[in-house]
């Protein structure tokens, strides 16, 4: 019998909020490497972002160590995976370092939209699946109805799927069991040449960067010189070990196993996760396939707020570049804004989290612009440019025809709402591909749309016509003609670059005015009026005036209470210093964002 | 004005709590006066008297006295013997100028019901030494006193001023409000109309502020009440500006008019010194419930719980909430947005002075040596471009001087004055 035997590398897949963190929690103290005064809520999501909105972007990943009934001491490989379809390269990455995966569905919810990206993803990697029905705890749970629904609509057998409770911790014992049963152990040659995937790395100030990696074939100890097979780069290892959690080191790593190797490596962009690490020595043949360099979908800009320093907002998106290889940037020049940076993402949730790092690990006070993404112009003399930035875009007399990114989006949906999905897609430049009745009651739909349409509020817009029982998963299918626009947006009659942005011809109208509106509420009196334009080119399409300010006087004085008044005149200080000035007009920095969320009922 | 603060004199501010009824806009502090223990209060307040007195010349730090201010609340609702106590007790605790200005504000239909128990009254506020008033008069439109929660009429008003006038008391100030929901400019100057016919000596106009937590407040965010806009609310002040200037009225104050004296080019007798010691950096000492003071270089504000309050005192403490020891900067910034209130404006020597004469333990150069012009923009470097911005919009004046707010500039002085905090 090989060691091998002993070994069960795996995920937990399942919809957001269905339960996998405190899963992955009841494991680790089952296992009883942590503990339990130790235990933090939901264990393995270790930023307070994550932990806060209740999902996984950074993975981890664990050792965990069971002795089970047949009396066998076995390695289980826990390798977390971030629950967003903003990262489902590296959700599947993390599923090809596995050999199953533990698919929890919510057994008061059945199945949803994410639970079945995650398993096709799961099954693209060849992985058996262990299906485990959570949440048996609460009174609502429907478990006959979940078996029903992963059988129709996954085609697995659910008969004897562990009924369990992440939360109270039951049936964890009987799920560890079947785990070790359905889950195959892994295969590989310990002798052969080595061949190792990158499913994770961060970076460490101490250590350099981590990097979290299943060996497939061969073995890597301390002193080997390493060399990325896809970036092409040699590193000589400095530490191997396992995750347990944490970094323990280990004499070697060998085939079959899950853990971690250090190599004085500076920023995770040089062992980026999909790339397979090898001997320089004695490379491997040919790479693990799947090898995708990340592709930022949504730009935005990020400039230093009134008072910021240029410089402290280069050093916190160099610091998070070090720990997140999909996330890019570089200088931009903003006519309105001076100087910042322009930033790739994989999404707008990956755009948030970075935004929300920036104010809170790095007291940074930043001013984001409206995102955009990339579009290709072909350009008359037959030249293509890829724009991120509206304010780049070639006057319309160069251009040939502009093309923008396509995604496949699937909703699935309690077949009541279908009919709101419909307009609501409709209305965001939908093209419905398909629909199909995935049970009675439950309804997949397949549409094309725009990027675009997806990035800004489709997700809280589908959630509030559902009343949050739609789910969504998308991804990139291809780029297509479309007739857009630059609008240009006026302030005082000047125009405010970083409020440009590049939009369907005809939604041009519709869009200028309820921007105007919405920078009227949000623009504040000034001693003149203001003018509030949208304009293509030198159209002027919609206009909004704020009047001007006539009132600014605090009548009483009371009772010789000149701190109270001082406090009022000092906040009134404070709140013009998170304006920024324009000519001679005033705009608080939430204009910026604000404009964005756009509630014009579509 | 070049003498230093040590051989000014002080007001002092006395806080009284409590009202017959608390009016719908108001965000004061106060209590039902029945049911409250307003003798203990009383007793609390003479208490502080004495330990602030006693602290003053321990410390060696006690001046003369030369205006004292009762506000409220509604101090004419509190008892006249208990006031005369208190009123006592400051005289022997505190050196107060024979010819002090003593004001008591005095709520409209609280000074007595029967016109023989009316005179009593006011003739014993006389014997305790007050010798100006100021009636919350508000609004002469029964229809609008009551929407404001007011416990009186505007035949009330006409009875008091009577009573007030008969008895001899020649310096009395009126509140006016205006912009209240449902108001017209129209309206607002009809009731100036009917005060002016009172001929008092001094007349107080505010806009209606709609402040959170009262009744009017609640109102505003369930949409119940429509503010009136800031233009018409602007016009209104304007038009009252004017009316008042031609009836004879010195404009000293963003809110404040005072009836000329026979020499029309001198300053009006009738401005409110005490409520001058406000915009002139000047000393007072606040007692009471909520009550804030600034002597010797400290602000303070007094507790507004009223159980710690009493119980602060019966244990022989100050009740005081906060303190804060101005530094030069504080005492510049608050010379400039006080002083700015003013329509003479605030000179660049006396807002230095008042930077130079903080107590902060640094060491400055003498004031006799002082370019106060370039001193004083040299604090303000950062707010000079916009300061001038404001000038040249003709909302400002900015002269060799100092500096004063047009009547235009008014309308937004809180964006003026916050350029120097």
């Amino acid at each position: 019998m090989s060691y091998l035997d002993n070994i069960r590398n795996f995920s937990i897949i399942a919809h957001i909020d269905h339960g996998k963190s405190t899963l992955a929690d009841r494991l680790i103290e089952k296992t009883g490497l942590v503990e339990a005064r130790d235990m933090k809520e939901q264990y393995l999501d270790n930023m307070d972002i994550e932990r806060e909105r209740g999902i996984t972007i950074k993975l981890q990943t664990t050792r965990l160590q069971y002795k089970a009934k047949d009396g066998q001491e076995y390695i289980l490989n826990l390798i977390d995976t971030p629950g967003h379809v903003d990262f489902n390269y590296e959700v599947s990455r993390s599923l090809a370092a596995c050999d199953g995966a533990v698919l929890v569905v919510d057994a008061t919810q059945g199945v949803e939209a994410q639970t079945l990206g995650n398993v096709y993803l799961a099954l693209d990697e060849d992985l058996e699946i262990l299906p485990v029905l959570n949440k048996m705890d609460l009174d609502s749970a429907r478990p006959d109805d979940a078996r029903a629904e992963i059988e129709d609509i996954i085609g697995l057998d659910a008969s004897e799927a562990p009924e369990i409770s992440a939360k109270t911790g039951m049936g964890i014992d009987e799920m560890l069991e079947k785990l070790i049963e359905v889950i195959p152990p892994p295969q590989g040659d310990p002798d052969g040449k080595l061949k190792a995937l990158i499913f994770d790395s961060y970076y460490d100030s101490y250590k350099g960067v981590i990097i979290y990696t299943r060996i497939f074939d061969g073995r890597v100890k301390r002193g080997d010189t390493i060399r990325m097979m896809n970036t092409g780069k040699n590193y000589e290892v400095t530490e191997v070990g396992y995750c347990i959690p944490g970094t323990v080191p280990a004499d070697e790593l060998k085939a079959g196993e899950v853990g971690y190797i250090c190599g004085s490596i500076k920023q995770v962009a040089d062992a980026r996760v999909g790339d397979t690490i090898t001997l320089a020595n004695a490379p491997a043949d040919a790479p693990l396939k799947g090898y995708k360099k990340a592709q930022s979908m949504v730009y935005c800009g990020i400039f230093p707020a009134e008072g910021e320093k240029y410089e402290n907002v280069k050093d916190a998106l160099e610091k998070l570049q070090v720990n997140d290889a999909a996330f890019n940037f570089e200088p931009e020049n903003s006519a309105a804004l001076g100087y910042g940076y322009r930033c790739g993402f994989l999404g707008l949730l990956h755009m948030d989290v970075i935004t929300e790092r920036l104010a809170r690990e790095f007291d940074l006070d930043v001013i984001t612009t409206l995102p955009s993404v990339v579009y290709k112009v072909v350009m008359k003399d037959g030249q293509v440019l890829d724009i991120q930035n509206p304010s780049n875009l070639p006057p319309a007399a160069l251009i040939a025809h502009i093309e923008e990114p396509i995604v496949k989006a699937d909703i699935m949906t309690p077949n009541e709402y279908v009919g709101s999905i419909m307009t609501l897609c409709q209305n965001r430049r939908g093209n419905m591909i398909h629909m199909e009745y995935l049970t009675k009651t439950r309804v997949q739909l397949h549409y094309e749309m725009p990027l675009n349409e997806v990035i800004y509020d489709f997700f809280d817009a589908l959630k509030s016509r559902t009343r949050g029982y739609a789910s969504l998963d998308y991804e990139f299918l291809r780029y297509q003609p479309a007739k857009l626009v630059k609008l240009d947006i006026l302030l005082n009659r000047e125009p405010i670059d970083a409020l440009s942005t590049i939009v369907p011809e005809e939604e041009a109208m519709a869009k200028g005015r309820g921007i105007c509106e919405k920078l009227k509420e949000i623009i504040p009196r000034h001693q003149f009026e203001v003018p509030i334009q949208a304009a293509i080119g030198q159209k002027i399409i919609a206009r909004e005036t704020v009047r001007a300010y006539r009132k600014d006087v605090l009548a009483k004085c009371y009772g010789g209470d000149i701190t109270r008044k001082k406090k009022l005149l000092e906040k009134q200080k404070a709140g013009k210093k998170r304006m920024r000035q324009f000519g001679s007009v005033t705009v608080p920095q939430e204009a910026f964002t604000e404009v964005l969320k756009l509630d014009d009922g579509r | 004005m070049t003498a230093g603060n040590m051989d000014k004199k002080r007001g002092i501010y006395i806080h009284m709590p409590f009202c017959v009824k608390k009016c719908r806009y108001c965000a004061f502090l106060s209590f039902d006066a029945e049911g409250s223990p307003r003798k203990e209060y009383t007793d609390a307040l003479e208490k502080e008297i004495k330990l602030r007195a006693a602290q003053e010349k321990k410390n060696g730090t006690d001046k003369p006295v030369n205006t004292i201010y009762i506000g409220g609340g509604t101090p004419s609702v509190m008892d006249i013997s208990s006031m005369s106590e208190m009123i006592k007790t400051v005289r022997r605790s505190f050196e107060v100028d024979p010819d002090a200005e003593f004001t008591m504000e005095a709520n409209p239909a609280t000074l007595g019901r029967k016109d023989g128990v009316m005179l009593a009254k006011l003739q014993a506020y006389k014997f305790m030494g007050i010798n100006r008033f100021s009636m919350g008069v508000q609004s002469m439109d029964n229809d609008r006193l009551h929407f404001l929660g007011r416990i009186h009429t505007a035949e009330n008003v006409a009875r008091d001023m009577d009573m007030i006038r008969r008895k001899g008391f020649d310096n009395v100030n009126l509140d006016l409000m205006f912009s209240v929901p449902g108001e017209s400019g129209d309206d607002a100057l009809s009731d100036l109309e009917k005060i002016l016919e009172f001929g008092p000596e001094h007349i107080s106009c505010y806009s209606l502020q709609i402040e959170e937590g009262t009744p009017f407040g609640e109102m505003a965010e369930a949409g119940e009440l429509t503010e009136v806009p800031d233009e018409e609310d602007r016009e209104t002040y304007h038009r009252i500006c004017r009316r008042l200037e031609d009836a004879g009225y010195e404009h000293y104050e963003i809110s404040n008019f005072a009836k000329k004296g026979d020499d029309s080019d001198s300053p009006s007798p009738y401005r409110s010194c005490h409520n001058s010691l406000y915009w002139n950096m000047d000393e007072y000492i606040g007692l009471g419930l909520g009550a804030s003071g600034f002597i010797n270089g400290i602000r303070y504000k007094n507790t507004s719980d009223l159980n710690e309050y009493l119980s602060a005192l019966s244990e022989g403490r100050l009740p005081i909430a906060e303190e804060h020891r101005n530094t030069a900067f504080d005492n510049i910034s608050e010379a400039v947005f006080t002083g700015l209130r003013r329509r003479e404006g605030i000179s660049y020597e006396d807002a230095v002075r008042a930077y130079l004469e903080a107590d902060d333990g640094e060491k400055k150069a003498p004031a006799e040596s002082c370019d106060f012009r370039n001193f004083f923009w040299d604090i303000f470097a950062e707010a000079k471009e916009e300061a001038m911005g404001y000038a040249g919009r003709g909302l400002l004046i900015i002269d060799n001087e100092g500096l004063k707010l047009t009547e235009h500039g008014i309308d937004i002085s809180n964006s003026i004055m916050s350029l120097f905090v």
